[in-house]
């Protein structure tokens, strides 16, 4: 029973400390380091080579969690690309737009009955009155906002705006 | 001089609006008009040619351009989805120095991969887009960008550059008003949000999303996340064909980010609200 209930909190712990999802394959955009803990000045594991495969099991904040080779640790977000190292292969992607029922002109072939949104089609759009006015029948009343973010625990804080680094 | 006195006041109140970030120059018109000699009038023309359009004729121009986008693509009838995207654009909304303006939000059904902003406080997501994200955060990103356009007005200076705007006042009083005057500045259908802006204004909106998401309480990094997803499509996909034409690539945007963000959200930790995250039926 004890065990039971451990292994209950466990499971909890887990899904709100992270997001889990499924492992999605990957590779490294620049050098880094393979992290113990999600924090930059946790423990180095091993030295990450750009360009390296890798496999990403869970995200948390600016953070993955990785398999490589058969280490596992954390690696910042923004060092990692999501699939292959790099996409030049055309005739692969060509599949997948064919798949999707797009030719690579970006033309919508498919019977999906949904359109794509392209130049031609939004410079010939015209007014839709009755659209716009459902739109707008569900703005959101600022009070209503703060309700909704305090039923989900956001707390808003100040944080400057970024500088443009050049 | 006598003519220099005459014009003291009309002046002093021009001094005054140069001094006042949030004056409305058609308001200022309406006050000038049951005073003064109307030859002032085009002084107040000449000040707004300047500045631009004041807010209600940014909403009024924005509105016309949604209405044109949700010609194109109408919204998703799913009333939940589209309350949901409401709350969430509005909190993060309500973190910028333009809080108060009427903002609207939707998810218009398209199997592209794009969102959309409208001068005046209009947003719009692709249903290929919401299908992208994986939590509240990541949506809070998307909409922080197009929240950013909003408010640095990036989409209102390029009508003002293209000269669609400039005839200002003249063009666009009040009590002419109406769509077709609108309209003519917009040029046709809803061409605008097809139309890229310059590279500097993404990257300026990628920063303001994961700052006004951070200020919102959520974690900083769904907008980076979705880009990630976004760059793991084909480039040459028919989905990503219109997004790609006119934003710079995933990746440079990525880097970008990384370099302005730096280490700077290292000690921030927010909200991903997985849960509560709206899923659409498959």
């Amino acid at each position: 029973m004890k065990n039971k209930l451990k292994q209950a909190v466990a499971l909890c712990v887990l899904l709100s400390a992270s997001v889990v999802w499924a492992a999605q394959s990957g590779s490294m955009m620049k050098d880094d380091e393979l992290k113990s803990e999600p924090f930059r000045d946790a423990k180095t594991l091993k030295a990450l080579k750009a360009g390296e495969t890798i496999s990403m099991i869970s995200k948390d904040g600016g953070w993955y969690k990785i398999k490589v080779g058969n280490s596992s640790g954390w690696v910042r977000m923004l060092s990692v690309r999501i699939g292959a190292a790099k996409q030049s292969a055309s005739a692969a992607t060509g599949l997948l737009a064919l798949s999707s029922g797009r030719a690579a002109t970006g033309k919508v072939v498919a019977t999906t009955g949904i359109r794509g949104l392209n130049e031609e089609e939004l410079k010939a759009a015209s007014f839709n009155a009755r659209e716009l006015q459902l739109s707008e029948s569900y703005a959101i009343k600022k009070d209503d906002a703060k309700k909704f973010a305090a039923q989900g625990k956001l707390v808003a804080r100040p944080f400057d705006y970024l500088p443009d680094a050049q | 001089m006598k003519t220099m006195m005459r014009y003291l006041p009309l002046i002093g109140l021009l001094m005054l609006a140069a001094n006042s970030a949030a004056l409305d120059f058609g308001s200022l018109r309406d006050q000038l008009k049951s005073q003064v000699n109307p030859k002032l009038l085009d002084a107040v023309d000449v000040a707004k040619e300047v500045r631009g359009p004041d807010e209600s004729e940014e909403i009024a121009i924005g509105r016309q351009i949604a209405g044109n986008l949700l010609g194109a693509a109408p919204l998703v009838k799913d009333a939940k989805l589209q309350k949901y995207v409401n709350q969430v654009g509005e909190w993060v909304a309500s973190q910028s120095e333009r809080a108060d303006l009427p903002w609207h939000f939707g998810v218009i059904q398209s199997e592209d991969v794009n969102a959309f902003a409208a001068p005046g406080g209009y947003v719009y997501v692709t249903l290929g887009l919401y299908r992208l994200l994986q939590n509240e955060a990541d949506l809070a990103g998307v909409l922080g960008h197009e929240i950013g356009h909003v408010i640095r007005k990036h989409h209102l200076k390029i009508l003002q550059q293209s000269k669609l705007v400039d005839a200002g006042g003249k063009l666009f009083s009040r009590q002419v008003g109406g769509d077709d005057k609108v309209q003519q500045m917009i040029g046709s259908g809803a061409e605008i949000v097809a139309r890229g802006l310059d590279k500097d204004a993404e990257f300026e909106a990628d920063r303001i999303g994961v700052v006004l998401a951070t200020r919102a309480g959520y974690d900083a990094y769904g907008l980076p996340s979705v880009l990630q997803q976004i760059g793991h499509i084909a480039k040459d996909e028919g989905s990503v064909a219109l997004l790609f034409k006119t934003h710079p690539l995933p990746e440079d945007r990525l880097t970008k980010l990384d370099t302005a963000m730096g280490e700077r959200f290292d000690s921030i930790k927010g909200a991903a609200l997985a849960t509560r995250f709206y899923q659409m039926k498959p």
